[in-house]
């Protein structure tokens, strides 16, 4: 057995309404501190909620560093969301980040966001090969490990149009639900009755805006409780069928769904059914790991930089359309 | 009638069988229930492809390529003619020894199949190597309608194209359309198309698996 000398790393993350601080160490999370923009009847207006992240930061940043019983000078290294997500969101997670760099000299990693929801996962269960199904607001893919052209996380299939989370909350919105996101519309959903919407999936992919404008104008002439209950079996049962069609095609013995939706208790159920009928072992984090953290990007920091990352100050850059596909895995 | 006899291959979506059919060899392919979907739309979906994919098998048929013959759809089941041969996956592979020339052949004549299929408003959806067959006669026939759609669109022949030239080293996609420009009425754009796809983002890092 070696000694583990390696310090604890901090994540923090910002890609849209969460700011998140946390850190991790020795293969265990030791703060997990956020602060969220209220969500009410509308949609992120990102200019404020940039001034809400920006007010807060510093708050996040003493809370973990506070739980994990740490000084800022015990920090290793720092991960920052370079992205998918909202521009004038990620800046002030940078900002804050390239702070603490320039005033301690903590050196920074650029973290992806997806990979900080994959890793988490894999961690908390040790996963070793799993596929993914990744559903957040902005995204929705199924992705797996392949070695070539380079060692990354290749995209089996994933959305052509939006994410399903903003489909959701779209919907959420157009039905005047409060708060208007997913949770609402689950309860609203119970005891509804289905009514044909249109089903769009095209082998390992699908698409979501027929399905949304459909159940909005569905909204009309049908009680909202069957458009809510008919809009989430439809979409969710879309997503596990190519979720399905990978899993045989990549001959995958484990899948995990992690990301914002990944919150959904029907969601998790109809993926629990699918994978038992092939003997896939399923694995989902509890909520406060897939709502988005600072925990998540802490991890992957740590992963890169104990793979030998490093990065000078013109690599530490944000990128709203990051794609997971593109970042090399070194670890 | 139905002999319904050995499980040979289970999918996504269906299991397929090997059966007698009025005493002939036969396919049968079967969109199981899937419990993870509530009965209304699970029922739909099955029925429907079924419908769609019996219907896809008889245009392609009728305009003379090599598929399976649809002897019987019912409900979720089809029941079709059973092609006698090797898949061209395996032979890729070098799992068969089989004469000179007859891999470049039959690749062509998949280039001349996807042409006829695209001249017809099908996009097969999955147009592989592993759902080629090269019979003993050396004839080249087309498998798995499952994905297929009845369409116009540019986009999904192009999708055809592309997913064969990530299953091909360079000279035998080269055969392949050889053998597609000798047919496609739509060539132009749809190989515009392909370029176009390329060119995007959002393929680039889609690399095929092998199988």
């Amino acid at each position: 057995m070696t000694f583990d000398d390696s310090m604890p790393v901090m994540g923090i993350e910002s890609t849209a309404h969460t700011f998140g601080v946390g850190i991790y160490d020795k293969g265990k999370i030791i703060a997990n501190q956020k602060v969220m923009y209220p969500i009410k009847d509308r949609g992120l207006i990102p200019g404020k909620v940039a001034d809400f992240h920006a007010n807060n930061f510093r708050l996040v940043i003493s809370r973990a560093l506070k739980e994990a019983k740490l000084g800022i000078n015990d920090i290793e290294a720092i991960g920052y969301t370079k992205g998918p997500g909202l521009g004038p969101c990620l800046s002030i997670g940078q900002l804050a980040a390239k702070s603490l760099h320039q005033k301690y000299g903590i050196p920074l990693l650029p973290v992806n966001h997806a990979l900080g929801h994959i890793e988490v996962t894999k961690q908390a269960f040790n996963l070793k090969d799993p596929l993914v199904l990744y559903v957040s607001g902005g995204n929705s893919q199924i992705l797996g490990l392949v070695d070539s052209p380079f060692r990354h996380y290749h995209v089996f299939g994933e959305t052509f149009d939006i994410g399903i989370g903003n489909m959701i909350d779209s919907f959420a919105r157009a039905a005047k639900l409060v708060p208007a996101w997913g949770s609402t519309v689950a309860r609203v959903a119970e005891g509804g009755r289905y009514f044909d919407l249109p089903y769009t999936v095209k082998g390992m992919d699908f698409t979501f805006t027929g399905l949304l404008t459909s159940a909005t104008k569905a909204l009309e002439n049908h009680p909202v409780k069957d458009v809510a209950y008919s809009l989430q079996e439809t979409s969710f049962s879309m997503l596990c069928e190519a979720t399905e069609r990978a899993l045989l095609l990549a001959r995958k013995r484990e899948l995990m769904v992690c990301g914002g939706v990944a919150q959904s208790a029907r969601l998790k159920e109809m993926l629990a059914m699918m994978t038992r009928s092939h003997s896939v072992r399923f694995s989902v984090s509890p909520n406060e790991l897939n709502a988005d953290n600072g925990a998540m990007i802490s991890v992957v920091a740590d992963r890169m930089f104990r793979a030998g990352e490093r990065y000078n100050d013109i690599a530490i850059t944000i990128n709203q359309r990051y794609r997971v596909d593109t970042v090399k895995v070194t670890w | 009638m139905v002999i319904l006899m050995k499980k040979i291959g289970e999918g996504a979506e269906a299991v397929v069988y090997y059966g007698k059919f009025l005493g002939r060899d036969a396919i049968v392919k079967d969109r199981v229930k899937k419990g993870y979907r509530i009965p209304e739309i699970d029922g739909e979906i099955r029925l429907q492809r079924t419908r769609r994919e019996a219907k896809i098998l008889g245009v392609a048929s009728g305009a003379g390529i090599n598929v399976p013959r649809v002897l019987l759809a019912a409900k979720t089941k089809i029941f079709m003619s059973k092609i006698d041969g090797i898949g061209m996956a395996g032979v890729m592979r070098g799992e068969h020894d089989i004469p000179g020339g007859m891999l470049e052949r039959a690749i062509y004549d998949a280039g001349r199949a996807a042409g006829a299929l695209h001249n017809s408003d099908i996009a097969h959806g999955d147009y592989t190597p592993a759902n080629l067959i090269i019979d003993h006669k050396g004839r080249l026939w087309v498998i798995d309608f499952g994905l297929a759609a009845m369409t116009k669109s540019v986009e999904e022949k192009a999708l055809d194209l592309l997913l064969m030239k990530r299953s091909l080293e360079k000279a035998l996609f080269q055969k392949f359309m050889d053998g597609y420009r000798t047919v496609s009425k739509g060539q132009v754009e749809i190989i515009d198309r392909l370029k176009e796809i390329e060119r995007r983002g959002r393929y680039q890092s889609r690399t095929l698996l092998p199988g």
